[in-house]
Order: structure tokens, then C-alpha cells, then sequence
């Protein structure tokens, strides 16, 4: 049993950076109704910025972080407008796939950059693990869990409580209509692509400085993680993009303990295909409108 | 005789093809695929399993192995009947990640004259030898596979005049019309998910025979994109669509080596921008009309 | 007010209008009656930016803004409650009101807050549902949240594209009351419809488009002379 809420605990806080991505993914699915493959190698890009500045000019864990951020940032703006931006807005299709064919390119750019397997990151923090009772908090996972804590205030602060907060919901909900009230569509889409490049990069930021390490894999396999969080918790909803995020944590961590490392991947792949298959609106069961069930149709 | 490497190359589009014939069926039904690798791998190994550890002759290998890609994609098919979209597309995803881990962890392996043959995990699956044991050359199987895929994209023309091109069409469009005309959707869904699997399948053995060793991580998603990518950069107007997408990126790697280190830089740049241009392909639906139009036109005129 | 010259517009292939001449005066209700597929909404459309023309102009108080961007039509003081009221289902009635005054957001708080007050005053209906979700309100419910939306931008002038639409008779009367209250307030409407019935109570002009022309330009009165007008739009022949 002590085992299990370890797991559990342990599965919470990872599941924070998870859901982080999820966010990125679902604030870009609300808004411009289509999925973004280069969000992952958008990050890894900046992350492999990051590193470098890390490896070759032995640059702060905070020099890294904003490095890390920023350029994630920029490759998000670049991918907004070459892929969904500079495409007719009917052609949903073509953006997807726009965006898989800058995800190959940020990849090699990456690769460029770096051209071995595996880079050292900075750790995220040096401290002990806390031990609470029989269970021990590892402290890069309490730091990571408490940045994205804060993290989705900021972001839902943003969203109900600022004007562009109210202009990203309009526009979710119905572009037509935003229209009319006066919101740049085109400003509000790439702003809102900027802001979920920026928490991405955060959260990868976050991500690999608790493995201390990363690979040419990190853009596949954080694209993978967000979008299984999205899909489990519900897609279109961000309370669920997060429940999705520390779900999908919970589970890997526990098969992790119970079935060994083989089976913790497939234990998510799973569980996602059941959840599709049972419930397709995602454990949240989210009621989606008339437009997001109109685009889930046809993307 | 052919230079060894373009033969290669050949074999190469070939073998992706029938992939990207695989996406493409689904995408006429309206279906996005991101799954079509697994059936690829399911008949790769089970091919491969038939000819190297139980002695069965290719074509047999090959049957065997595209009919249970058939299976499993009808399977599927049937499963994800309700989702539409892209929680259709997440669930071939994870579909075909399940079957890449399953091969990971898929141990079985007979003993063939004192040496261990089968699939080893991760491992992977070596000595897949049947056409070095059969003196079959690489011209030759080159041969083999560019027939084969002729006769297959004949049967994709010949269907899209007939009336199953015109009901997988229809159903790509709107299922709901298609349902009204007293069509059952379920059962051609079903169809398309099988024989999409089933081509692809096709495609699985013969790559298993080609490159005699398999290994769970060729099979991933980016195979999979890969192979839907082709079909909507070339074009969903026609079975040459997926082609002319496969000859695209296959032919541009080898044509120009020179950019060896930036091959993916500068293809994903031109993709993203061809797809500015013509979002629907090259080869859509519209040009493939004004194109059959002008041929028409033009052999009027000259009678 | 609104001056439109000899207006083309194409939808696509199609020429959906072509070469339309109307006015809208200030402070009147200026009514455009056609069938279906006329090019309504498409003229609409061209008005609050949406589309642009091929030729001719669009003159507003002097401006002409026939290629400016929908966001700058709106700062002019055009707003639009478009067809199907297109609310936000997800956001409360006062967000989606405010939403309306977003051109304002920010510049203009206390303003805003008396706007929103003021909107309940006259929809006393939409301030009893002020924190439910605007798609859980009725048809003529969420037109008056449109109109009031359209409101908040404190437009000089207010297009409304057939707010008749899918309601039901007593709810289509009670809109026409409010649309006859606001002009008597000193809006200025433009309005497009089909409930020639209706509008014959509330407008002060009228003009009639078929097949992307303007077919007719006239008062009520006159609108009630002409025989194929009557038989095609009002319904039965004259007494």
C-alpha cells in the first residue's frame, strides 16, 4: 500500500509537466481548432539551445531556463505562421500536416545543433528529498509540481481575467462572432500560439532538468505525452488537459512499479485506446459544443 | 544491369507505396490514419515468422501476413466505429504504439540448425533470408514488388470508376448522405479498414524480405506520418497521388545527397510551403478533374 | 449614413451582388427585404468587412471603408448581430456582453460596468439569467443577448441580419417591439429580412434585392402598392 501512494505521489508531480503539455495542446486545439505536430520539437529545440549554452559555456540553470523558453517561443511563432497561419483557414488538413513537415525539420535543426544521442542538462535543484512519514518527496518533483501549479493560475488568470484572456475564449468558442465584437482573429491566434510555446517550453524546461538529460527523442515523446494527457482527460477542456496530465503520471508510475519498465508505455497506450474507445470524451466526459463536435468530424 | 543502388531505391518507393496506398484508402473515406505501420509490422513479422521459421514458400508468407494486417485493421475498424475524426486518428496512434511495444516485449524464437531464428524483442528478428535462399536477385525482387504494385494501383483505378470508388468517396464527404441513400456505413468502413490493412500488410512483407531484419522501432509513428503525408502532399485525386508523394521524398533524398545533413530542413520547408500553395495536394481532387477534362478536350480536338 | 455604390461582391465563383446602390439614413430603420440566396447576408458580409468588393464603395458618414479590416469597421461604429445570433455558449450572458465592449476593454471600465447595467434595464429578461451560460438561453432570449451584445460596442449604427429567424410568432413580435424602441432611442438600423409582415411595422425604408440587384427602393407605403411584392412576400393578394 505504501508503495502504491508513493507511486501515486511520484505520479502527481511528473503528471504536473504532462499536464502542462496538455495545456499547450489544448489552448491551440480551442483556438484554432486544429492539432500542432511541431509542438513537442518546437520545445526540444529550445532545449537543446539550452543545453548547448549549458555544455559549451557553462551557463546557469536560470540562463538556460530562458534560453530554453524563449527560443521554444520563437520556433512556436515561426511554426503559427508557416503552418496555420499563412494556410486558408478551411484547409485544417493541410495545416496538420504543414506542421509534421516542420516537425522533421526542427528535428535535424536540433540534431545539428547537438549530434549525439544524449546531452546533460542542469539539475533543477540540488536538495534532498523530504521525507514525509514513509513516503520521500523527491525536490526537483515538488519544484516542478509547485512551478506548474503557479503555472495554470497564471495561465486562468490570463484566460478570465484579462481582455486578451476573453478574446482567446471568444475566439474558441466562435471565430465568426469574435469577429464581429471587433477581436483580431489573426492577433489573438498567434499570441495565443506564443503563450503555449512559452509554457511548453517551460515545462520542458522543467521536464528534463528533473532527468538531467536530453535526447533527439524528446520532441516525439513530449508531443506523445501531451497529447495522450489531452485525449484522457477530455479534449477541448483544460481542467481535464491537467486531470489528464497527472492520470496519465499515475499510471505510468504505477505500472512502472507493478509491470517493469517494458510495460510502462504500453500501459498508457492502452489506457488511452480504452478511454477513446469507451469514452471518447475523455474521462471528464466534457460536453463539447456544436463546433468542436463539428471539427472533431472532420479535421 | 541496373546499378545495385538504384535498384535499391526503387525497391525502397516501392515497398512505401503500398503504405501510402494503405493511408490513402482510409483518407478517401475520410478517415485520418496515423496507425497504418502496425499493419505493416503485423505483416512483416508474421511473413517473415512463416519463411524463415516455419519454411513456407514468399507468396505464402506474404498472404498470410497481409490477411492478418486485414484482420487486425478490421478489428480496429470495427472498434473504433463511433469515433470520428481526430479521436479516430489518437486511436489508431495508440493502436499502432501498442503493437510496436507488444513486438518489444514479443519473444519466440525456434532452433534451425543449431542457431536461434524469431522475433527477440527488441532485439529484433535477423536472417529473414528466403530470397538469398532462393537465388531470388535484387532485380528481380524489385521486379516482383513493382508488379505487384502495378496490378494494386490498377485495382485502385478500376475501383474509383466503379461504385465502391464512388461509396468510399461519398462516405469521405458526408457518411450521414451516404447513410440516407440506404447504404450501410458500417460494412464499408469496415471494407476500407481491411483492405487498407491488407495493402499495407503487402508492403510489411515484402520490406520484411528485403531488409531480412526487423526490429519494433522501425515501425513507429514516423513511418506511419509518413506514409499519410505522402498521400496528401501528392494528392488525394487519384492512387498516383501517394506515389508521386513517395517519389517526392525518397527520390529527393538520393537526388540530392549533396544537402545529406539538411535533406529534412529543406524538404519540410518546401512541404510547408507546396501546402501554402496547394493545400490539398498536388494531384487534388480539382486538378484530376481539369486534367481528365483537358485529355478529353484535347483527344476530341485532334480526332 | 451608410451609403452603398454600386456594390460588386463575389462568394467564391459566384457574383452574389451585383452592383447594389442603398442608403441607410441616420436615425431611420432602413429594411432589405429578399428571397433567399438573393445576397443578404453576403451584402452583410461586405458591410462589416468580412468579404470585400470588387467594385464600387461603401461610404460610412463620409469615410469610405469598403477595404478596411472588420476590427477597424467596428472601431468606426458598425456593429453587426448576425444571423443565428451566434452567441458564446460557453460564457455567461454578462461575459458575453461584455465581449461586445471589448473594443472598449480596459479603456473604459466604469463605462462598461454602466453599459452592462444599462443593457439589463432594457432586457430585464437577460439580467435574471446574467450568470447563465448564454447557450442554455432560449432562441429569443439569446437574440436579445445578440442585439445587446451588438449594443455594448455603443455603435453609431446597427446592423441586424434577420432577426426573425427561427423564432417563434410572439417572440418575433416582442423582437420588433425592442428593434422599434431602439430606433426610437436614436439607433440607427439596418436591417435585413424576410418577415416583410413585420417589418413593415418598424422600417422607414425600404429596398428589395433579387439576384444581387436592388429591385425596389420605396416607403412602407409604397412597399404595400406594389402587387408582386405583396403576392410574393406579404402573403396574399391586396383587398
Amino acid at each position: 500500500m505504501t508503495d502504491f501512494i508513493q507511486n501515486c505521489i511520484d505520479g502527481v508531480m511528473i503528471g504536473s509537466g504532462y499536464a502542462l503539455l496538455a495545456i499547450g495542446f489544448t489552448v491551440v486545439f480551442g483556438v484554432l481548432r486544429r492539432l500542432n505536430l511541431a509542438y513537442g520539437p518546437s520545445i526540444m529545440l529550445g532545449a537543446f539551445v539550452g543545453a548547448l549554452l549549458y555544455i559549451q559555456f557553462q551557463a546557469q540553470l536560470f540562463t538556460v531556463a530562458i534560453a530554453t523558453v524563449i527560443v521554444a517561443t520563437l520556433t512556436g511563432m515561426y511554426v503559427e505562421r508557416l503552418c496555420f497561419w499563412a494556410i486558408r483557414r478551411g484547409a485544417a488538413l493541410a495545416s496538420m500536416v504543414s506542421s509534421f513537415a516542420i516537425w522533421m525539420q526542427l528535428e535535424e535543426m536540433a540534431v545539428i545543433i547537438l549530434p549525439e544521442r544524449t546531452y546533460p542538462f542542469p539539475a533543477l535543484t540540488d536538495l534532498a528529498p523530504i521525507h514525509i512519514g514513509p513516503y520521500f518527496l523527491r525536490s526537483e518533483h515538488l519544484t516542478m509540481f509547485v512551478v506548474a501549479v503557479l503555472l495554470v493560475i497564471v495561465v486562468h488568470t490570463v484566460l478570465y481575467r484579462t481582455r486578451f484572456g476573453l478574446a482567446v475564449r471568444a475566439v474558441s468558442e466562435n471565430p465568426d462572432a469574435a469577429r464581429y465584437m471587433g477581436i483580431n482573429i489573426d492577433a489573438v491566434m498567434f499570441w495565443a500560439f506564443a503563450m503555449v510555446s512559452a509554457i511548453g517550453g517551460i515545462a520542458g524546461f522543467l521536464i528534463l532538468a528533473t532527468d538531467q538529460q536530453v535526447t533527439p527523442y524528446f520532441g516525439l515523446w513530449a508531443t506523445f505525452k501531451g497529447l495522450i494527457a489531452m485525449m484522457l482527460g477530455g479534449m477541448g477542456s483544460l481542467p481535464g488537459a491537467i486531470l489528464g496530465g497527472l492520470i496519465l503520471g499515475i499510471v505510468e508510475t504505477q505500472s512502472l512499479w507493478y509491470l517493469g519498465n517494458d510495460y510502462r508505455d504500453l500501459s498508457a497506450y492502452f489506457l488511452l485506446f480504452l478511454v477513446l474507445i469507451i469514452r471518447p470524451g475523455g474521462i471528464f466526459g466534457h460536453a463539447l459544443s456544436e463546433r468542436e463536435r463539428a471539427a472533431l468530424r472532420r479535421v | 544491369m541496373m546499378d545495385e543502388y538504384v535498384v535499391s531505391v526503387i525497391s525502397n518507393m516501392g515497398m512505401i507505396s503500398f503504405l501510402a496506398l494503405s493511408a490513402y484508402m482510409l483518407l478517401l473515406t475520410g478517415e485520418i490514419s496515423f496507425g497504418q505501420q502496425a499493419y505493416f509490422a503485423i505483416s512483416a513479422y508474421l511473413s517473415a515468422m512463416a519463411t524463415a521459421m516455419w519454411g513456407w514458400p514468399l507468396w505464402a508468407g506474404l498472404l498470410l501476413g497481409a490477411a492478418a494486417a486485414a484482420f487486425a485493421a478490421g478489428l480496429i475498424g470495427v472498434l473504433t466505429l463511433r469515433l470520428r475524426g481526430l479521436y479516430f486518428s489518437i486511436a489508431t496512434l495508440a493502436f499502432a504504439e501498442m503493437v510496436r511495444l507488444l513486438f518489444v516485449n514479443f519473444h519466440y524464437q525456434v532452433m534451425i540448425d543449431g542457431e536461434p531464428v524469431g522475433p527477440d524483442g527488441a532485439e529484433g528478428f535477423r536472417d529473414i533470408r528466403w530470397i538469398f535462399e532462393h537465388n531470388v536477385s535484387a532485380f528481380e525482387y524489385m521486379a516482383i514488388i513493382l508488379a505487384v504494385l502495378t496490378v494494386v494501383v490498377t485495382l485502385f483505378f478500376i475501383a474509383e470508376r466503379s461504385r465502391l470508388g464512388s461509396i468510399f468517396r461519398m462516405l469521405g464527404e458526408d457518411p450521414l448522405l451516404t447513410e440516407l441513400q440506404g447504404l450501410n456505413v458500417i460494412r464499408y468502413k469496415v471494407l476500407a479498414s481491411c483492405l487498407s490493412g491488407f495493402i499495407a500488410g503487402i508492403g510489411g512483407a515484402f520490406y520484411a524480405h528485403f531488409a531480412t531484419y526487423l526490429e519494433p522501432q522501425i515501425f513507429n509513428v514516423m513511418l506511419g506520418v509518413h506514409g499519410l503525408v505522402y498521400g496528401l502532399i501528392g494528392g488525394l485525386g487519384t492512387a498516383l497521388g501517394p506515389l508521386i508523394g513517395v517519389a517526392l521524398d525518397i527520390g529527393f533524398l538520393e537526388a540530392v545527397r549533396a544537402i545529406q545533413g539538411y535533406r529534412m530542413i529543406v524538404f519540410g520547408g518546401l512541404v510547408a510551403v507546396l501546402l501554402i500553395f496547394m493545400p490539398r495536394g498536388i494531384l487534388d481532387e480539382e486538378r484530376v478533374h481539369w486534367l481528365r477534362m483537358t485529355w478529353r478536350r484535347w483527344r476530341n480536338a485532334a480526332r | 449614413m451608410l451609403t452603398i455604390d454600386n456594390v460588386v461582391t463575389s462568394y467564391g465563383m459566384i457574383k452574389a451582388l451585383k452592383g447594389v446602390n442603398l442608403t441607410a439614413e441616420s436615425g431611420k430603420v432602413t429594411c432589405l427585404l429578399g428571397p433567399n440566396g438573393a445576397g443578404k447576408t453576403t451584402l452583410m458580409f461586405t458591410i462589416a468587412g468580412i468579404l470585400k468588393t470588387q467594385e464600387g464603395s461603401i461610404t460610412f458618414d463620409g469615410t469610405e471603408m469598403s477595404r478596411f479590416s472588420p476590427v477597424k469597421i467596428v472601431e468606426l461604429g458598425i456593429s453587426l448581430v448576425p444571423e443565428n445570433r451566434l452567441v458564446f455558449p460557453m460564457m455567461t450572458v454578462r461575459e458575453n456582453l461584455e465581449t461586445g465592449a471589448y473594443l472598449r476593454v480596459g479603456k473604459d471600465k466604469s463605462a462598461i460596468a454602466d453599459d452592462v447595467e444599462a443593457m439589463f434595464a432594457r432586457f430585464p429578461r437577460l439580467e435574471e439569467r446574467s450568470t447563465q451560460m448564454a447557450g442554455t438561453l432560449s432562441g429569443g432570449e439569446q437574440q436579445m443577448l445578440a442585439i445587446g451584445r451588438a449594443l455594448m460596442a455603443r455603435p453609431r449604427i446597427l446592423l441586424m441580419d434577420e432577426p426573425s429567424l427561427g423564432l417563434a410568432p410572439l417572440i418575433v413580435e416582442e423582437i420588433f417591439r425592442i428593434i422599434e424602441d431602439l430606433n426610437q432611442t436614436g439607433v440607427t438600423i439596418f436591417l435585413v429580412e424576410q418577415n416583410a409582415r413585420m417589418a413593415l411595422r418598424v422600417a422607414d425604408q425600404f429596398y428589395l434585392l433579387e439576384q444581387g440587384k436592388i429591385t425596389f427602393s420605396g416607403t412602407p407605403g409604397e412597399l404595400e402598392e406594389e402587387e408582386v411584392i405583396h403576392r410574393a412576400y406579404l402573403g396574399s393578394r391586396r383587398e
